[in-house]
């Protein structure tokens, strides 16, 4: 054994996995499922019936304290003094230049102690970086941080009957979070924060569990779900049904050099919040359309092509931006990309674009994101 | 995917495409251990009919949900024909690779090229290490 794959970490569930004839591949440090089976059908299990996924890897840092509220005001764009108790919002972490150092969605739970209890969810890449991040900005502010993601698994049940499934294992639905929220909750005899949140376009729930009960509670989630059709979906799902709903990949699609609003996440921000944040002068002057170096587009390729990360995207012949993700839409059947047009384009939907693959312009057209939206 | 079998005469690349003697061609494609390693195929990028390549030349990509992944010409040989169903059907090749699956034929092939490729027993002993 070389010395990288002795730094490999595993997941509270990688025996599942195996059990589970997974693939796994290693993933951000991680020992990580890719598929179980086949790709596509596990994202048509997801659209269709029920799926899930092993995300252990993710970060949760829980933040408390007098000055909670103030302090998180003081990080993201977003007006966290609006966020009720057990709802959610879907947050970036700004530097000081209005690039994006991690998207997270943060949790406003029950207080603890009178404070104000928060759990934010990071990537698994960027857990050291926000973490550092966050101290950095600590100052005076009266708040404890701490990371607990060593602590804590996480697991996403996703899909249509995913509501169901969680009502078998004994949470009726009126007990379970609604849309963005989040609670404390007991789904048998596991002790979990449960959160209507994911990663798919489906209607789901991110469960937060404790390393030492995740593997039962994964396995009770699977039997209960066989009725349902559930099955297990690994990373390779994860990606192609999160790029369908037009989700941004940190590290792929955004970095720091990037803000949310070249990335198209302006309807994130809170365009009248009076607090400072990070990064808010350069934002504000990109929310008014001056200081952006480019703009996010999603796009559907015209012929059987496939777009993947870092390919050249051409407007009239002439380079004009790249490719950040792009790959097969298995639900909807044809091939998708996003990326970025230098902000001199002024791109519209409908407008045609070409992407050059293999040294070969293939043509492509501008479309509305997310490129799959769920019926009601 | 263990019910899949190579027929006789199966030759193989380190970098898995096999060969195939068919009467006086030579069916090229990928092997049953490339396509579980690829998972779900859904695009192949096919050359022209006529189009003729060296050993080692690039002669298509293969793509899966994951990646992209050009093709290597097993031999010098020029196309004598593209399996046509690969455009509406690309899974065949995970399905079949050894026959519904296949991508090109080959004529006026390189022998001496195609007697120096591996057995495909030796090649799965190979990859299996």
């Amino acid at each position: 054994m070389n010395t990288i794959m002795e730094n490999i970490r595993k997941t509270a569930l990688n025996e599942e996995h195996i059990k589970l004839g997974a693939k796994m591949v290693p993933f951000g440090g991680w020992n990580m499922p890719l598929q179980y089976g086949s790709i596509i059908d596990e994202h048509n299990t997801v659209r269709k019936n029920a799926g899930l996924f092993d995300v252990s890897h993710m970060g949760e840092v829980f933040l408390t304290g007098a000055d909670a509220v103030e302090f998180l005001q003081s990080l993201v764009p977003q007006d966290i003094s609006a966020l009720k108790t057990g709802k959610a919002v879907y947050c970036q972490l700004l530097n000081n230049n209005g690039g994006m150092i991690d998207d997270l969605i943060i949790y406003r739970l029950e207080d603890v102690n009178d404070f104000p209890y928060f759990m934010l969810i990071v990537n698994a890449s960027r857990i050291n970086e926000d973490y550092e991040w966050i101290i950095s900005k600590k100052s005076d502010y009266n708040v404890d941080i701490y990371n607990e993601s060593d602590k804590l698994s996480m697991i996403a049940l996703q899909g249509p009957f995913s509501s169901d499934i969680i009502e078998e294992l004994g949470l009726i639905k009126s007990e379970q979070p609604e849309r963005f929220s989040a609670k404390n909750a007991f789904i048998g005899s596991a002790e979990v924060i449960i959160c209507r949140t994911g990663y798919t376009g489906e209607d789901g729930f991110e469960i937060v569990v404790s390393n030492s009960v995740v593997p039962t509670l994964w396995r009770n989630i699977l039997e209960k779900g066989v009725e349902y059709s559930i099955k297990p979906i690994g990373l390779g799902a994860r990606d192609t049904l999160r790029l369908e709903a037009a989700m941004l990949l940190y590290g792929q699609d955004m970095d720091e050099m990037t803000s949310p609003v070249e990335a198209g996440l302006s309807w994130s921000i809170a365009k009248n919040k009076q607090e400072i944040y990070s990064g808010k002068d350069d934002i504000l002057m990109q929310l008014g359309g001056a200081g952006l170096k480019k703009r996010l587009i999603g796009f559907k390729m015209l012929d059987k092509s496939i777009p993947r990360h870092d390919y050249d995207i051409f407007i009239d012949d002439k380079p004009a931006g790249k490719v950040t993700s792009g790959g097969i839409a298995p639900y909807l059947g044809y091939n998708i990309g996003l990326g970025y047009i230098d902000a001199e384009y002024s791109p519209k939907i409908g407008d045609n674009i070409q992407i050059d693959i293999r040294g070969k312009l293939h043509p492509a057209q501008i479309v509305k994101r997310p490129f799959y939206t769920r019926g009601e | 995917m263990g019910n899949i079998k190579a027929p006789e005469g199966t030759m193989c690349t380190k970098s898995h495409e096999y060969a195939l003697k068919e009467a006086e061609l030579l069916k090229i494609g990928i092997t049953d251990y490339a396509v579980e390693q690829l998972g779900d195929v859904i695009f192949v990028e096919l050359p022209e009919v006529g189009a003729r390549f060296s050993k080692g030349d690039v002669f298509g990509t293969i793509e899966s949900v994951k990646a992209a992944s050009d093709l290597y010409a097993p031999v010098s040989g020029t196309v004598e024909s593209i399996n046509e169903n690969l455009s509406a059907s690309p899974e065949l090749v995970n399905e079949d690779p050894f026959a519904e699956g296949w991508i090109i034929k080959l004529k006026e092939f390189n022998t001496a090229e195609f007697q120096g490729l591996m057995p495909y027993d030796n090649y799965r002993e190979d990859i299996e290490g």
